[in-house]
């Protein structure tokens, strides 16, 4: 600042000694006025020459080489030189971290692609060019859903839901697959990672095939087994002492029958994660079958109500939602003590058709219920195993929901009870005929 | 670039609509590569339901051809486009024809794939046809890439590939004559079998008509009837001549 000040006495202190020169000299002949006039002059030249050299200077970018000026003009001069000098170090700071990050990217195992909100390649690092046969340079700017053609991409993104990565199946080359996953981020742009799962995929193919298969080698010996405990636990020569074991091992047989049968409808609901599409049917036909077999258990509880609020029919595989809802009810039946009640209810709204099955049984502790899903998980070993249930009820159920683009939700609330709730979307209804009917004249 | 042609259009509307069919005829270009795909898989790992699922959704590339043709004619009769423009939506009328029609060969492998599969299988698990099969689907793939790229040079290798189908084409004849003489059993099978490899070869066809669509929309040059060579040195003698709009 101090310089500064300095510098504009000093030039102001110029221009007064220019002009009182001049008016000296104006004295000295007679004519104040064109001494005046003179001095102003030679001060103008002075300035315009100044401006010239700053702007001839500023023109060529001789940054290394100011021109030696003095007074303000100078101080102008270094101040620009600062500037510069101040933005070439934070250019090379940014080149330099631009291209650490650049290095970092490339060097990144997983495809990166960034597009614009036209869906444009505007950049991608090496293993995005490999795996997905991108050509660097001559690729950016165009769109990659002209590129990436797969059906199942194409519907991704066009989906705009990109919580989950999509698998591919690439068409051209071996047995690969491709995990895909879009994340929008800034003005609409998009970042498209990419990843090579083929290795995954095999291993739980691998792992698909041999529980189909180990299940499938298992029953045939195991339907001997339970044929020939039938046979002596119904032959009357059979010692009194033995008839309690065989009727226990009868009952393991069969336990171990139900869970091989699950087994296998797992690995079957596994096969395809693709959502069926099927036939209407009718819930409230369905409920009041389950609510039949209910009854016909040996112990059950006393009330099994079914509430159907809604006419609208399910569209989705028979079989597959038969399945689940009945091991739903079978859970409820089985954990519900017989002075307790189960009820069934099917209703319909703006977010689709929900099934709720509810009892008055044991409930389940909260911190079971995120993992009640999971293959075998028992939430209390003892209580399970006598009631004989595979362990595998829950996984089925999520796995039809899954293929209907349904989900579950569980609430319970220790000794009072439990509700699984089961959600469908909208396009999973048929239009209720109710409405249907008001619209014919009466 | 042609593709940056299309971005000096006066009306950006024109220019949207151009891109977004481009982008529709090559989403029903990679459906019909995938019903391709799922047509070889079916009948070499024999899988009849799988070829059944082909057979079933080739409704879908037929909608999508009649889409994409209404929207062609929209765009000709409100747009009145020329040069470049016009031969980019011809090459798209033309382009959509032989992918119908691929997936018609498609649909026809697979529901031959889905009958095949309940009868013996040969010993050599049609490995001609897996083979052939890989190389008419690439030869689709890369026709649709140089589609998308507006890549001449890729689209004249593709032209080129042709002529090795016709080739495996002719062998897988020979051979399939020679089992029906060793073992008439095998007739039935055989020619089947040859339908197949007739199919494929059809669909190389096509996919060579794609790419001489794409030297078309780029160059203006009508190759097609005409020997490859010449193309090529005409193309490299005068790329800038190269530009006759129709």
């Amino acid at each position: 600042m101090q310089p500064a000040t300095q510098m504009w006495w000093f030039t102001i202190g110029r221009v007064l000694a220019t002009v009182v020169a001049g008016l000296g000299v104006g004295w000295l002949f007679g004519n104040l006025g064109a001494g005046l006039a003179a001095a102003l002059a030679v001060h103008l030249g002075w300035v315009l020459a100044n401006l010239f050299r700053l702007e001839w200077w500023l023109r060529h970018r001789n940054y290394a080489d100011p021109p030696d000026v003095g007074g303000v003009w100078g101080e102008i001069i270094a101040q620009v030189v600062r500037l510069h000098r101040r933005k070439r170090f934070h250019k090379q700071r940014f080149v330099q971290l631009m291209r650490q990050l650049q290095r970092s990217t490339a060097a990144l195992p997983n495809g990166v692609v960034i597009l614009n909100a036209q869906r444009e390649i505007i950049w991608f690092n090496r293993m995005a060019a490999q795996l997905l046969e991108l050509r660097s340079t001559a690729d950016l700017g165009l769109r990659i859903d002209n590129l990436l053609r797969e059906p199942e991409f194409l519907r991704y993104l066009g989906r705009q839901d990109y919580s989950n990565p999509v698998v591919i199946r690439p068409t051209i080359g071996e047995d690969n697959y491709l995990s895909l996953q879009v994340a929008p981020y800034g003005d609409g742009q998009l970042l498209l990672l990419v990843s090579d799962v083929s290795r995954q995929m095999r291993l739980e193919a691998v792992r698909r095939d041999f529980v189909a298969n180990a299940s499938h080698e298992l029953r045939s010996p195991l339907t001997v087994i339970s044929g020939y405990l039938e046979t002596l636990g119904q032959d009357p020569a059979l010692d009194p002492d033995l008839a309690g074991p065989v009727a226990e091992m009868r009952r393991q047989a069969e336990r171990m029958t139900s869970i091989i049968r699950d087994l296998l409808e797992l690995s079957r609901l596994e096969e395809t994660d693709e959502i069926v599409g099927g036939a209407p049917i009718d819930v409230a036909a369905l409920l009041s079958l389950l609510r039949k077999d209910v009854l016909a258990r040996a112990v059950h509880p006393h009330e099994v109500r079914v509430r159907v609020e809604s006419t609208a029919q399910l569209i989705g595989d028979d079989p597959e939602i038969h399945s689940a809802f009945s091991n739903l009810v079978d859970n409820a039946a089985k954990y519900t003590p017989p002075e307790g009640s189960i009820e069934m209810r099917w209703w319909t709204d703006a977010e689709g058709g929900h099934l709720a099955v509810s009892d008055t049984g044991f409930g389940i502790p909260s911190e079971h219920i995120p993992r009640l899903t999971e293959r075998f998980y028992r939430v209390d070993a003892g209580r399970s195993r006598a009631t004989g249930g595979s362990g595998l009820g829950l996984a089925i159920v999520k796995h039809v929901l899954q293929r209907h683009g349904a989900r579950l939700e569980v609430q319970s609330i220790l000794g009072e009870g439990s509700t699984f709730t089961c959600h469908f979307p909208p396009e999973r209804l048929t239009r209720p005929p109710v409405a249907a009917l008001t619209t014919e004249p009466a | 670039m042609e593709t940056a042609d299309l971005s000096h259009h006066i009306s950006r509307r024109f220019n949207e609509d151009l891109e977004r069919v481009r982008s529709k005829v090559l989403g029903m270009g990679g459906f019909v590569e995938q019903q391709l795909q799922k047509a070889i898989t079916a009948l070499v790992e024999g899988d009849s339901s799988l070829g059944e699922s082909v057979a079933m959704d080739d409704y879908q590339v037929n909608n999508m051809e009649v889409a994409i043709d209404d929207e062609c004619s929209r765009i000709l009769a409100t747009r009145a486009p020329a040069a470049g423009d016009l031969r980019v939506i011809v090459a798209i009328i033309k382009t959509i024809t032989d992918l119908e029609r691929i997936g018609d060969e498609g649909e026809k492998i697979g529901y031959i794939a889905s009958r095949l599969a309940t009868m013996e299988r040969p010993a050599d698990k049609y490995r001609e046809i897996k083979h052939l099969g890989r190389v008419v689907s690439e030869m689709v793939h890369d026709a649709l890439d140089a589609f998308a790229r507006m890549d001449v040079e890729s689209a004249l290798r593709v032209a080129r590939q042709d002529r090795l189908v016709d080739e495996e084409y002719e062998a897988i004849q020979r051979q399939s004559i020679t089992f029906m003489m060793e073992d008439p059993r095998t007739i039935r099978r055989a020619l089947d079998v040859m339908w197949v490899v007739r199919a494929l070869e059809r669909i190389g066809d096509h996919a060579k008509n794609i790419s001489e669509y794409v030297i078309y929309m780029v160059h203006g040059k009508d190759i097609r009837h005409t020997s490859l060579d010449d193309v090529e040195r005409e193309l490299r003698a005068g790329p800038g001549t190269a530009g006759a709009a129709p």
